[in-house]
């Protein structure tokens, strides 16, 4: 039978009608319909058992305790804990977003690495450990073979007072290398001011909890300063929704309407730089109207009235400064603030009954002013507040056990004798510990780099310090680096190589005493997931180098891993007695007990202690009373020093060396005699001509933006608002009259020149910002990372011209002359 | 006409305190994180950055050194009275629970035409005009499994964590109970802001916290006059703060001065203008 | 190109087909072709139903045989098997197919599970070859099984045990049929086009159920019928199902 076209065509019009009957048409169609709904690249996160494992965010110095969730091995989500007593509840958006510096693989560094492109270009090729070791271990054998062991530098950004820090600096001090620099860190202000007036060594106490008037100068409380995760609590506390109800007066004393400026009761705005001053001109109210506290001053306090010394001259005491040199009208002349307003805040200052004056600028990870932050704490012992309840405490330092002594061998006992490149400790800067900016200098003053090995540990100097671009170039000239950084940042990429830590999620690290914190606490975290990469704790990996070096280096280092290291300090938590390894929310730490009241410890030996410090993350000891005042100020008076004894003696000694003249240019004090013993107001010498550059250029810090080492999550630039950053331009905060005088709109390009360098950003008009200040935004600016963070907006630290800080040196970061031009 | 769903079992909500309010962006973060939201080089277009919780600055407009800054925190407000998204939406996505009072989004339901996104007064809603994930960074390893990751070509917005409600019920479940505690579910902003500046509940229970807060003069909503019945309340002592609420005309705003009710219970202390 | 010859002859002697007086009824009518026209109908209907009902689904499934087969009936025995507890058979399910602490459903227990008694790799409680490939495959590399899950529903589902195993007292069976006496485990059936497993959409291809039974499908409408059946209408608001 021939197969007709008819045929065909019945065929066809049959198999039509039978597929009907068939599921085909109609199951095909669901399915379809359903596959569209199929989206094979949209990752469908795995489930499993829920879990969630406690520790301590590190970072930032604060310290907050955090609550991993986790699905199996995935961590998935960071929580505030509120079983810790730093931060019940909250963290700050840094350490939520902390997840995205675990997992972001384009941010890390995933093994050692050798370094194979151009310094900074950020191409590396990766390498075992075992020749990453015997490379470092090389050059230092090397260098020591040579007897120039001070060649070898260490930059360490871990908080003062870490276990890992510690270690570093035994690791310097056994190699033979003086060169041991930090960053420079408001802790580093509080710490020479507290030792010039009050003699003692413990962290600065802030009882904020318990105070009734705050009276911050420059402290950025929500910007970042201290804990943020214990000053926002605090913040809430302070702020009940029943406004009769509110204990705590805010003032925050900034030249820009800050966060904390515009949410505190009351903002002065006085010019940058002049917070001493202010704090003066409060002091001279106080006084004059007779406020202060004349017990403490007559019976815990030195320098206040005028005095004879033994030789019969007469000096000038602190009373008299006041009153002579910062009445409300030649402060107001200073600071740019209402008189009225000066003796308003201090009646209120003087009249509360547990006031403090805290002093900061931004964030806790720039230095302050040794004047200012004496000018401060000068207030709060006016006022009474030092040793008291809701004022500033003077607790004891927390109890770890030292290290045991290190020996040093011949080279390097040699090479520690050698002077430190940065001149800390010196004459010329005899209570400072660290100047980085010095060091810098150091390098690039001179032809051949003093510098052949440089160290860096979780510190990101390209980028963070306020040098104008100084230490990028010392980089260039250093023959060979070598970075501890998990994260691919600026430093890191000049790198030669890579010997990369663990994220704060991987590894046991320590946090000792969060800034500002008003009792003793030592946080400990612990690995929350596996390491995702070949990379390996900071805290074994010195130990394993100081090995690979061997001799007595090797020698000094006598622990198995980093964990025996930080129960070898631990110890002396355990033996000190009384510190609590568990929190209960319902009994805050900064909460004063009756006596015998509180909480009681649990454990019975250290090994009980450390198990429940490992899974706890904490030792602390609740705040404690005020202490006893005998034998409290450990200066020479035995008092509270208005008027610093060692100062007048090192610039006696440094003007016996030297001329006293030179010796005063050299620390950078315009005052002499008496008055530089004291809280005074220096105007910093102007860096350029006014006329050239007629503006101020001020850093700022922002709390949800990490500014120091540690990169910012890629989830904090959605809190990023359109007029702070826009595509790959930041904007620089200037006041609408500022802006008129050189005709300039809401979003026009700009050029901010300093004498130092220029950026590019865009205007933002805001009524908040000083007139003649030019505000530009910390932490924006990285040329390292991946595409989240690269090459977005300008780092202000470029342009920075930073003169000394009078004693201290520290850089004056907050006076940079610039002039705006139109792009 | 009855407003509101006074006849569904619960009626979650929240209380958010700008006095307590840092401005820190912590919610913002806490959001991202708990529920998934992608995350994309450039992120300072904010049309086309998705934030479920978004900060608003707001400013008193004032000169220096009179200037204060200030912000809303923005969830989506879960409209009790019929959600301007929820009429619009031609393909039934988007829907108000009457026994929650959270207005869901169903992202496989969603054929992405972002008429609800033009409905929404509050810009609460954020459509994907991408691919939520990078491939090969690694990023997708800390996604939780409680919530879907979106596809691109949808509209998404804040759930008010109902996950963590179901959360909650599962554990209550667990536990042989069928009703929770008051606390037992809140949204992942509550629980991260550092300030507790967040209070959540349900607002048809009298005896939580909520309920209370609601009652305060200080109390108000945003763009309360058109009548959507949010759920999200915003508290401040600040008059110039409550008045950027909503768009009122000259004259249109009554300052709060000592409501009688409750002169004993809330003080009404003047703002900081007068410190 | 076409050729005019030929399409002309063509055409020419199509239209003498049409114009031929045979009969009186025109040739269509003619009742052979007719039974010739139905006849290659049926042909096409008989071949449409084998493609749509034959063809279609082996096409449209693939199947895959688990990784090893586990014997249900076998672990069930209470007294072969320590820890299996238990009355009912949902209770015994529970044994192993365990509600966690915060009331998640663990499902597929993990080879954790399994190593409680199949601890040594050198030494299987059985003797079935089965069982030897579990421990040299996944005992001994401690590899967890990459088990096909037959009820595995999408992304977009939430799907609480705890609310309705224990507070609604639905039977596992219900919805997941009876295991219990299984000696070998079913294969597990894949549609190629969704992705799906076919116990979602339903074993029968016609998606015609006389006796419906909730362990037939799993899809949305099925979640929805129960929900409005068991009087739970409320709960049919989307988050209560979708997250």
């Amino acid at each position: 039978m021939k197969l007709t076209r008819r045929n065909f065509i019945a065929a066809v019009i049959g198999g039509v009608a039978g597929i009907q009957a068939t599921p085909l048409p109609w199951k095909l169609t669901d399915d379809v319909a359903i596959w569209t709904q199929n989206w094979p690249w949209v990752p469908v996160p795995p489930t499993g058992e829920f879990a969630e494992v406690s520790s301590v965010c590190n970072l930032c110095p604060g310290g907050c305790g955090i609550a991993v969730k986790k699905v199996d091995e995935r961590a998935i989500k960071i929580e505030g804990r509120t079983d810790y007593p730093v931060n019940p509840g909250g963290i700050c958006p840094v350490g939520m977003g902390g997840l995205q510096l675990l997992y972001d693989e384009s941010l890390r560094f995933t093994g050692p690495m050798k370094r194979a492109g151009l310094r900074g270009a950020g191409q590396f090729t990766e390498i075992s450990w075992g020749e990453a070791f015997d490379i470092v271990a090389g050059r230092i054998s090397t260098l020591r073979k040579k007897g120039m062991p001070e060649a070898i530098a260490a930059v360490d950004g871990n908080p003062e007072g870490t276990t890992v820090s510690a270690l570093i600096k035994r690791l310097m001090r056994a190699m033979g290398s003086p060169n041991y620099v930090r960053p420079p860190s408001i802790t580093d202000t509080y710490r020479m001011g507290n030792l010039l007036m009050q003699g003692t060594l413990s962290p600065m106490a802030y009882d904020l909890e318990n105070s009734d008037y705050v009276l911050s100068f420059g402290a950025g409380l929500l910007e970042g300063w201290g804990a943020p995760g214990r000053v926002m609590n605090a913040w809430g506390m302070w702020h009940d929704g029943n406004p009769s109800k509110r204990k705590t007066r805010i003032v925050q004393v900034e030249s820009r309407a800050s966060n904390t400026a515009s949410k505190a009761d009351m903002w002065v705005a006085p010019r940058p730089g002049t917070d001493g001053a202010l704090a003066l001109g409060l002091a001279h109210v106080i006084i004059k109207s007779g406020q202060y506290d004349a017990r403490f001053v007559a019976e815990h306090s030195s320098g206040f009235d005028d005095w004879r010394s033994l030789e019969g001259t007469t000096h000038t005491g602190f009373k008299r400064l006041v009153l002579e040199k910062y009445s409300p009208e030649q402060v107001a002349k200073i600071t740019g603030v209402n008189p009225k307003t000066i003796v308003s805040l201090a009646k209120g200052f003087a009249s509360a009954k547990a006031p403090v004056a805290v002093y900061g600028k931004g964030k806790d990870s720039l230095n302050g002013s040794l004047y200012e932050f004496m000018a401060v704490q000068s207030l709060n012992a006016l006022v009474g507040s030092i040793n008291r309840s809701g004022g500033v405490l003077l607790p004891d330092p927390i109890p770890l056990s030292n290290l045991p002594i290190l020996k040093v061998d011949a080279i390097a006992s040699e090479g520690l004798k050698k002077p430190r490149l940065d001149q800390a400790g010196t004459m010329r800067y005899p209570f400072t510990d660290s100047l980085i900016n010095n060091f810098t200098d150091a390098i690039n003053n001179s032809p051949k780099s003093p510098v052949d090995t440089l160290l860096v540990f979780s510190a990101n100097p390209f980028f963070t310090l306020p040098d104008g671009g100084g230490f990028k170039n010392a980089l260039e000239k250093i023959p060979f680096i070598v970075s501890f950084s998990p994260y691919r940042d600026e430093t890191a990429n000049m790198a030669d190589l890579i010997l990369p830590d663990c994220t704060y999620l991987e590894k046991i690290n320590d946090t000792v005493w969060p800034t500002g914190l008003q009792y003793p606490l030592y946080g400990l975290s612990k690995p929350v997931v596996e390491p995702l990469y070949n990379t390996r704790n900071t805290g074994d990996v010195v130990i394993e180098l100081s090995r690979a070096i061997g001799e007595s280096v090797g020698a000094g280092f006598p622990w198995e891993n980093f964990e025996e290291a930080l129960q070898a300090r631990a110890k002396g938590l355990f033996d000190a007695g009384g510190g609590l390894v568990s929190y209960d929310s319902d009994a805050p730490a900064w909460q004063r007990k009756t006596a015998g009241k509180g909480p009681k410890p649990g454990y019975k030996s250290f090994d009980e202690m450390w198990e429940e410090m490992q899974s706890g993350g904490m030792w602390y000891r609740p705040v404690s009373s005020p202490k006893s005042w005998k034998g409290l100020f450990n200066t020479p008076s035995g008092k509270f020093e208005f008027s610093s004894k060692l100062i007048a003696q090192a610039i006696e000694d440094y003007s016996n060396k030297i001329s006293k003249k030179a010796a005063l240019k050299n620390m950078s004090l315009a005052a002499i005699d008496d008055e530089a013993c004291m809280a005074h107001y220096e105007a910093p010498k102007a860096g350029a001509d006014s006329s050239a550059y007629p503006l101020r250029m001020l850093p700022y810090e922002m709390m949800n933006l990490a500014s120091g080492w540690i990169p910012s999550p890629p989830f904090l630039y959605k809190t990023i608002f359109e007029n702070q950053l826009l595509k790959d331009k930041s904007f620089a905060a200037v006041n609408p009259k500022t802006a008129a005088k050189y005709n300039l709109k809401e979003g026009e390009l700009v050029a901010v020149k300093s004498p130092v360098g220029e950026l590019q950003v865009r205007i933002n008009l805001f009524e908040g910002a000083m007139p003649g200040i030019v505000y530009l935004p910390l932490g924006f600016g990285h040329t390292a990372y991946d595409e989240f963070l690269k090459g977005k907006g300008v780092n202000p630290n470029n342009i920075v011209q930073a003169g000394q800080d009078p004693i201290s040196g520290y850089p004056v970061w907050w006076n940079t002359p610039v002039k705006l031009v139109k792009v | 006409m009855k407003k509101g769903n006074d006849h569904g079992k619960h009626k979650y909500g929240m209380v958010i305190d700008i006095d307590k309010c840092t401005g820190c962006g912590t919610c913002m973060v806490a959001c991202a994180a708990e529920n998934n939201v992608s995350v994309r080089a450039d992120q300072s277009d904010k049309e086309r950055t998705i934030t479920w919780m978004r900060l608003y600055k707001i400013s008193n407009g004032k000169e220096f050194p009179h200037t204060e800054v200030s912000y809303f925190p923005r969830p989506c407000m879960h409209c009790d009275h019929h959600p301007p998204c929820v009429s619009v939406c031609v393909a039934t996505a988007t829907k108000l629970d009457f026994n929650t009072g959270i207005v869901s989004q169903i992202y496989t339901r969603c054929i992405g035409c972002r008429y609800c996104q033009a409905a929404c007064p509050y810009g609460a809603r954020y459509f994907n005009w991408w691919d939520a994930f990078p491939q090969d960074k690694g990023m997708d390893r800390y996604l939780t499994p409680e919530v879907s990751p979106r596809m691109r070509g949808v509209v998404e917005k804040c759930t008010f964590c109902h996950h963590r409600l179901m959360r909650a019920k599962t554990l209550a479940y667990a536990e042989d109970r069928r009703e929770l505690e008051e606390g037992e579910y809140v949204t992942a902003c509550t629980e991260a802001c550092p300030a507790q500046a967040i209070t959540f509940g349900d607002l048809n229970n009298p005896e939580h916290e909520v309920s209370k807060l609601i009652k305060h003069p200080f109390t108000f909503r945003l763009l309360e006059r058109i009548g959507t019945e949010p759920k999200v309340y915003y508290h401040s002592s600040r008059d110039w703060v409550r008045k950027l609420g909503d768009n009122f005309l000259p004259g249109e705003y009554t300052p709060v001065v000592n409501k009688t009710w409750a002169e004993e219970e809330w003080s009404t202390k003047p703002g900081r203008d007068e410190f | 190109m076409k050729d005019p010859v030929n399409s002309s002859k063509k055409s020419s002697a199509k239209g003498g087909d049409v114009s031929s007086p045979s009969g009186f009824f025109p040739r269509w009518m003619n009742i052979n072709i007719i039974a010739q026209d139905v006849g290659f109908f049926i042909l096409g209907l008989i071949g449409a139903s084998i493609v749509g009902w034959v063809i279609f689904p082996a096409v449209l499934y693939s199947k895959h045989p688990q990784p090893i087969n586990f014997n249900h009936a076998l672990h069930l025995d209470s007294e072969k098997v320590d820890g299996i507890e238990g009355e009912t058979k949902a209770e015994k399910c529970l044994s192993c197919h365990v509600f966690r602490d915060d009331g998640t459903f663990a499902g597929i227990p993990k080879l954790e599970k399994c190593t409680e008694c199949h601890d040594d790799p050198e030494s299987p409680l059985g003797e079935t070859p089965q069982e030897k490939a579990f421990m040299t495959k996944y005992v001994a590399d401690d590899k967890e099984i990459p088990w096909f899950v037959y009820s595995k529903q999408p992304d977009c589902v939430y799907f609480p045990h705890i609310a309705h195993v224990k507070m609604g007292n639905i039977d596992c069976t219900t919805c997941h049929g009876d295991f219990a006496d299984n000696e070998k485990l079913p294969l597990y059936v894949k549609n190629r086009l969704t992705g799906y497993s076919m116990n979602i959409w339903g074993e029968r291809i016609s998606g015609f159920y006389w006796n419906k039974k909730f362990s037939d499908r799993m899809k949305m409408d099925d979640c929805a019928r129960c929900h409005t059946e068991k009087g739970q209408e409320q709960n049919n608001a989307c988050f209560v199902c979708h997250k």
